[in-house]
């Protein structure tokens, strides 16, 4: 089978972004805003415990914000 | 932005002697069972039959490098993936090398079209098999110093051009001779008295030239095109005729024959010339009868030295970016005097013919957004783009920043954005991971004149952690162009920028020569990527923002405080 002939045969599954582009500021916005709050909230009450609720989700609102801002500037990583 | 001309003849350097081919199968088994730093590579069933390896693709510096830094992953999937990955090779032939004369050319007719500031030809002959036994190795010769200017060399059966290209070898000079043979390598044995009518179409790059070398501003350019009335065939053929097409009916000059056929020589109606048909039954292979002919041609002679191509995949940004970095040069006539604003002024205001580039019309896929148009100085703003309405193409109309006369250069680099969905599908079936990318190869601008590239490099930039990659041009029942595929150097490299930390998995394809007869043609790239490969990013960022944490909550608990313990 050639790859063409993959690629005819993939026709009702074309890749879907997680995010469009359309929205990937307003999520990546939101998702830094969020880890903004949830970092600030953090530094005012540094716990062990302030770590798993404030700190965790703060860390992966960064990463994916981070990710989803960077789209949206126009530099597709 | 500054754009610096990069050395164009770089991985040259390809590992071919035997024992350098040892040494690099020894890294890169090393890195394939993770002695390089990592463990978890494992030497998978399908990638450990060297035998199945016609020629490892990656250049043993390279190889060297990658371990020396201990990147035994990125070196072990770039291995995993070459299982279609080619390095072209040349067949060596001995001295004093002659092709047995087991074949002879019945008929033999030869179309050669100069409307192009390339030579397109195509040769229909009918080829008959004349020894005893069957045989299906047919060579066809050419010059040493033209060879390697031959671009889209494609022979199919011309009565069944739908069963697809013949499988063609490229051999090494035979140095008594001179010549350089392309061997077509038939599908089946052809028997003892049995025909086949083949079907050779290429191109021939940097085969004209202007005469006079110099001109005025305002001069009217002609070229000049030299060949033999003989087809440099390695068989002998009984009949054979060539037909020339010309841009216009203003050919200043000609070759006329004697005594090579009755009647006159050539034949001529409008723009089209006809030399032959001529009796050769016994005339012997490889002889020359030089044929000269001087046509108009008030148009550019397009010549790109070097096409640098990038096509960047971003699953997260459901984005295809391509990046195209010209550096071109219009090897038209010379200006013989200073170039004069005024008389160029005139010209553009009277839209008439002229040997300089004017302007490059280049066609977009529709869907594309965001064109740019940079060179060496900056944004050129004499540029304007036409957005796709619909299904129709959109236009990018580059000016460049001063007209590109013959002699002259002129390097700049375009890009634009299109949505990643119209060229990526997910594989059908239970693996979700494997991804289909279907891509032109080349774009380029679209001119009456055509463009000739002297050398190509595509590269496609797949997302990080993108593994067994494999590729394939697409063929169709006509040439698109490309040589075959053995005749495309790939390998696999990776790139870092934004954001990374392994590099993306790179697929680099370079092509000498090629015109912009490849223009739309299409490659399929096939890829696995996993959730947890594009992960990887935000994952990253993730694990270094909680490290602070952490590292903050840490350091908040020591106790700096003077006070009496």
């Amino acid at each position: 089978m050639s790859l063409n002939e993959v690629w005819e045969a993939a026709s009702a599954t074309p890749f879907v972004p997680l995010i469009s582009k359309d929205s990937q500021f307003t999520v990546g916005f939101n998702l830094l805003l969020i880890a903004l709050i949830t970092a600030t909230l953090f530094g005012l009450n540094r716990s062990f415990l302030g770590i798993a609720s404030l700190g965790v989700p703060a860390a992966l609102a960064f990463g994916f914000g981070a990710v989803f801002m960077i789209c949206a500037a126009g530099v597709y990583v | 932005m500054q754009v610096k001309y990069k050395n164009a003849r770089l991985s040259k350097s390809k590992v071919t002697a035997t024992q350098d081919e040892e040494k690099l199968l020894s890294i890169s088994r090393s890195a394939q069972c993770g002695r390089l730093g990592h463990p978890s590579i494992q030497w998978g069933p399908r990638i450990i039959s060297y035998a199945s390896f016609p020629k490892l693709d990656l250049t043993l510096p390279h190889l060297e490098f990658l371990s020396i830094l201990n990147l035994g992953e990125i070196v072990s999937s770039s291995l995993c993936a070459a299982t279609n990955l080619t390095t072209p090779s040349r067949l060596d032939l001995p001295s004093g090398f002659k092709p047995p004369q087991v074949f002879k050319n019945t008929n033999l007719v030869r179309n050669t079209n100069l409307e192009k500031s390339y030579v397109r030809e195509t040769i229909n002959v009918v080829v008959e098999n004349v020894d005893n036994q069957p045989q299906n190795e047919y060579y066809v010769p050419f010059p040493a110093e033209v060879f390697d200017r031959i671009a889209g060399f494609e022979v199919r059966d011309k009565k069944a051009p739908n069963k697809g290209r013949f499988h063609v070898d490229a051999t090494e000079a035979v140095p008594t001779s001179g010549n350089q043979y392309f061997v077509i390598h038939l599908p089946e044995p052809l028997e003892p008295k049995s025909q086949i009518t083949l079907r050779i179409s290429y191109q021939v790059l940097s085969a004209l030239s202007p005469l006079p070398a110099t001109i005025t501003q305002d001069d009217k350019q002609y070229l000049t095109y030299s060949f033999s009335a003989f087809m440099p065939s390695a068989y002998v053929t009984d009949t054979q005729k060539t037909k020339l097409k010309f841009p216009s009916a203003i050919v200043s000059d000609y070759t006329t024959t004697d005594g090579l056929k009755s009647g006159s020589d050539p034949e001529r109606m409008g723009a089209t010339y006809t030399y032959g048909p001529y009796d050769t039954a016994k005339v012997a292979p490889g002889t020359e009868h030089p044929i000269t002919v001087r046509y108009e041609f008030t148009k550019p002679v397009i010549t790109v030295n070097l096409l640098e191509r990038d096509l960047e995949v971003s699953h997260w940004g459901g984005n295809l970016a391509t990046e195209e970095r010209y550096w071109l040069r219009n090897n038209a006539s010379q200006l013989a005097n200073h170039f004069s604003r005024v008389k160029w002024t005139y010209t553009n205001f009277q839209k008439a013919p002229t040997s300089a580039v004017r302007e490059l019309t280049y066609p977009l896929v529709p869907g594309s957004v965001d064109p740019y148009f940079i060179d060496d100085i900056g944004n050129v703003s004499t540029s304007r783009y036409r957005p796709s309405v619909g299904k129709k193409a959109g236009h990018l109309e580059l000016k460049p920043r001063y007209p590109v006369f013959g002699g002259w250069n002129y390097s700049f680099r375009i890009g634009w954005n299109n949505e990643l969905s119209s060229f990526l599908r997910r594989a059908a079936g239970v693996n979700s991971d494997s991804h289909i990318l279907k891509v032109p190869f080349l774009e380029g601008p679209k001119m009456a004149e055509g463009v000739q590239y002297e050398r190509v490099v595509v590269r496609v930039i797949l997302p990080e952690g993108a593994h067994n990659v494999r590729f394939e041009t697409v063929e169709g029942i006509n040439s698109n162009g490309l040589p075959g595929a053995n005749s495309i150097y790939a390998r696999l490299n990776s790139m870092k920028t934004y954001m990374d930390t392994l590099g993306r998995t790179t697929l680099t394809l370079e092509v000498d020569s090629l015109t912009d007869e490849a223009r739309d043609a299409m490659m399929v790239v096939t890829y696995d990527h996993s959730m947890m490969d594009a992960l990887r990013k935000p994952f990253t960022i993730f694990a270094g923002l909680l490290t602070l944490f952490i590292a903050a909550w840490g350091i908040g608990k020591i106790d700096v405080s003077i006070k009496k313990r």
